[in-house]
């Protein structure tokens, strides 16, 4: 549908447009963003303009972690369903990124060829983004302890996304986490939610881990009871004063079945329906991952028999449970950037992988977080009598070095390797036949380890990711055309980019 | 098992531990270990007066600006008596950030409220215009140690001021410390000491960790660990020492 734009808009979809050709031409990078920047700079409400075009509204899917991922499910599901969508890319998750996104999308003329728009968002610029976009659905996933450094505190993140929500547009659904008890109070006081949540109670363990966060009742204070977690503090709770207590989802999961890495099958239930879910994704976080994007489906009036049958060809997002072939070794990249998701994406290699051998890639730039000491609130002890090989890299590779020595790794088992393809090789190598590496890096080392892997011809760039208006061309779902113009972007750098972006766009609204 | 040699008291595990403070337990613990030292390691929350009379060592560490609060209130009524006590009887205390500001007489919160602290050491913090959050290395002096090099990240906006006569820990080579002003960083006094630094602190500086454990043991008469062989450690200290001090 063709946005009503008006001269100004004309001239910033332009001026972003031809940004986007010009850094293409010079091969400087910078396409996912840049032309965001440029274009809002020429009129700040172009984003709005275009997003009032998108006839079945917009999606946003905001949190710390699985965001990526559930908007990816999301995605699929709708697409399933014919409508078309448009989204901006996993990093790419700042009001610019966006912004950019929508823009590449849109022709010359201003039509923008989805009618739905589908964006993950950092944390910090949902508010803003709720103004400009005034979406109908905002899925939040959890809240974990992420880059203090960045953005001080998870109290201060709520509160972000607590004034998102209530100064959301009249109708907006907001599909919460019941599960999460910092993400469930977020529901007080609004009219529409949908609450996701895990009913498995056999997958429940009965502690807290380390650095867990939301502990204390938000109403009293009182420590929280909890009958049992999933992982970190996400699982069934209440306050022992009876101030607060776990919502009923009404999506919620009855079993989760995970087959090692290659599947997971969830019954799942919506109150009215109940249907199988089979979906080529393996460990706990994705089950969650999988409920919320149902619910989110459901709020766009999908059934969740269609949802559910739409989820079987899903494809991983980029680095996220990636598959490839390194020095003739199958290997998988798995994000692990904080404490919660590197305990959970660990515990999924070793229990449904069976991992042994480990690339771990330790950066500390401000996409990553510059302040490490994270690490120490990941159980690295759980690779002690599993793993046989180790290799460590990344810019922080000695940190996490002495990490592994605590966690009393014997030393003949760690490889420290500082050059990328060096680090990707001996892990390779020291993988046994018919073994898989596991590869777990942080957010800009799992750029480099592409970047690597890209130029070597393993891994598609990612900007070449799944498509929005063609249908998946092979087997693996790949070969999109929508984003291939943003131009030969150097990977990290561009990501740098958006972390300073963040950070301004953190301070503005403290 | 064996009967604990050294015991730890981690205060407030629970409420300030979000700056892989665990990794500060973690080392005094395998260090002590490693030599064959048994350790206790007790966590403490809030409420009424904890007996810390048999207790080593205490530590604490940095928590959320909403928690601190409630940990000041806390300790300010129920730990000050048992924690000087255990001080007065030998015991080394460690408290980094959040648990650096409670160690003196007030903390000053962001909105003006003024918080009494355990009032264990001469040093007041008072809200700063801005955050200082980065890398640091600092340099002691009068510690002995050596490399006389501490290294870590801090991430503050509170100004920490030390009274008349009091020793920093060390002087800012890269980074804020205290307050930005003065150059100082941190608080040593006796066997009390407070810092901004965490990374986490104690890992990266196995030669400050020994130090710590071997005042910790005096209480159970003198002490000289054996030496461990810390080229791990040391060359996660040398290598943020070294690209930190380029900038």
């Amino acid at each position: 549908m063709r946005a009503r734009l008006g001269a100004r808009g004309t001239a910033a979809l332009w001026a972003g447009k031809l940004t986007a050709s010009l850094s293409r031409g010079l091969r400087r990078g910078g396409g996912t963003t840049l032309p965001g920047d440029v274009s809002r700079w020429v009129d700040p409400r172009i984003l709005t303009k275009l997003s009032r075009s998108l006839t079945d509204g917009t999606i946003v899917v905001t949190g710390t972690n699985g965001k990526t991922t559930t908007a990816a499910l999301v995605r699929h599901i709708l697409e399933a369903q014919g409508r078309t969508s448009v989204a901006n890319q996993a990093g790419a998750n700042l009001i610019f990124g966006v912004t950019a996104a929508v823009l590449n999308r849109t022709s010359w003329s201003g039509s923008v060829p989805a009618t739905v728009g589908l964006f993950e968002i950092d944390e910090a610029s949902l508010p803003r983004l709720v103004q400009e976009v005034a979406p109908g659905t905002i899925v939040v996933t959890n809240l974990f302890r992420d880059q203090l450094d960045r953005y001080g505190e998870l109290e201060t993140t709520a509160a972000h996304i607590r004034r998102a929500l209530v100064q959301g547009p009249e109708g907006m659904t907001a599909v919460l986490n019941a599960d999460d008890p910092m993400v469930a109070a977020l529901g007080d006081d609004l009219p529409r939610v949908i609450y996701a949540g895990l009913d498995d109670a056999s997958l429940l363990r009965p502690e807290l881990s380390h650095g867990a966060d939301a502990k204390f009742c938000p109403r009293c204070g009182s420590a929280f009871v909890f009958e049992g977690v999933y992982f970190g503090h996400v699982g069934h709770y209440h306050c022992p004063r009876g101030d607060f207590s776990r919502p009923t989802p009404d999506v919620r999961a009855t079993s989760v079945l995970i087959e090692g890495m290659e599947r997971m099958r969830l019954r799942v239930t919506d109150g009215s329906q109940e249907a199988g879910v089979e979906v080529p994704l393996s460990g706990l976080y994705n089950a969650y991952n999988i409920v919320m994007a149902l619910a989110a489906a459901k709020a766009m009036g999908v059934p969740l028999a269609r949802s559910a049958a739409a989820l079987r060809d899903f494809t991983p997002a980029f680095g996220r449970m990636e598959r490839t072939v390194i020095d003739g070794r199958p290997a998988v990249l798995l994000l692990a950037k904080n404490p919660t998701g590197f305990n959970e994406v660990l515990r999924t290699a070793i229990q449904f992988g069976k991992a042994r051998s480990f690339l771990l890639a330790l950066n500390d730039r401000i996409a990553d977080g510059q302040d490490v000491s994270w690490i120490w609130d990941v159980d690295f002890e759980q690779l002690k009598d599993v793993a046989q090989h180790i290799v460590v890299s990344g810019d922080r590779a000695l940190d996490l070095r002495v990490r592994l020595k605590y966690a009393q790794i014997p030393a003949d088992r760690i490889e420290v390797v500082s050059d990328w393809r060096d680090a990707l090789q001996h892990a390779a190598r020291a993988t046994p036949d018919g073994e898989m590496l596991f590869v777990l890096p942080t957010y800009t080392a799992m750029l480099e380890l592409r970047a690597v892997l890209t130029r070597d011809g393993a891994l598609q760039p990612y900007w070449q990711g799944r498509s929005v208006d063609a249908k998946p061309q092979g087997p693996d779902g790949a070969g999109g055309q929508q984003d291939r113009d943003v131009g030969d972007v150097t990977e990290n750098g561009d990501r740098r980019h958006h972390g300073r972006r963040s950070r301004a766009e953190g301070a503005e609204h403290e | 098992m064996t009967e604990p040699v050294l015991r730890i008291a981690h205060l407030y595990a629970d409420e300030m531990n979000i700056y892989g403070d665990r990794g500060n337990i973690l080392t005094l613990q395998r260090r002590a270990e490693w030599r064959g030292i048994p350790v206790e390691v007790r966590a403490i929350g809030q409420g009424p007066s904890p007996d810390l009379s048999d207790i080593d060592l205490i530590f604490w560490g940095g928590g959320q600006d909403r928690d601190q609060e409630l940990v000041f209130t806390d300790a300010a009524r129920h730990k000050v008596q048992a924690i000087q006590a255990a001080i007065d009887g030998g015991a080394v205390a460690l408290a980094v950030c959040g648990g650096y500001q409670l160690l003196g007489e007030y903390y000053v919160t962001a909105d003006g409220k003024r918080l009494p602290g355990l009032g264990l050491v001469d040093l007041h913090t008072v809200p700063g215009s801005r955050r200082n959050i980065g890398n640091i290395v600092i340099e002691t002096s009068t510690l002995g140690l050596d490399p006389p090099t501490l290294v870590g990240f801090e991430n503050h906006s509170g100004k920490t001021y030390l009274g008349a006569g009091l020793h920093p820990l060390g002087r800012v080579l890269r980074g804020a410390g205290n307050n930005g002003e003065d150059g100082a960083e941190g608080v040593a006094a006796g066997n009390i000491f407070g810092t901004y630094l965490h990374g986490s602190l104690l890992p990266k500086n196995p030669h400050f960790a020994d130090l710590l454990l071997e005042r910790a043991l005096q209480r159970r008469g003198p002490t000289r660990l054996e030496p461990l062989d810390d080229s791990v450690e040391m060359s996660a200290h040398d290598s943020v020492r070294q690209v930190v001090l380029k900038r």
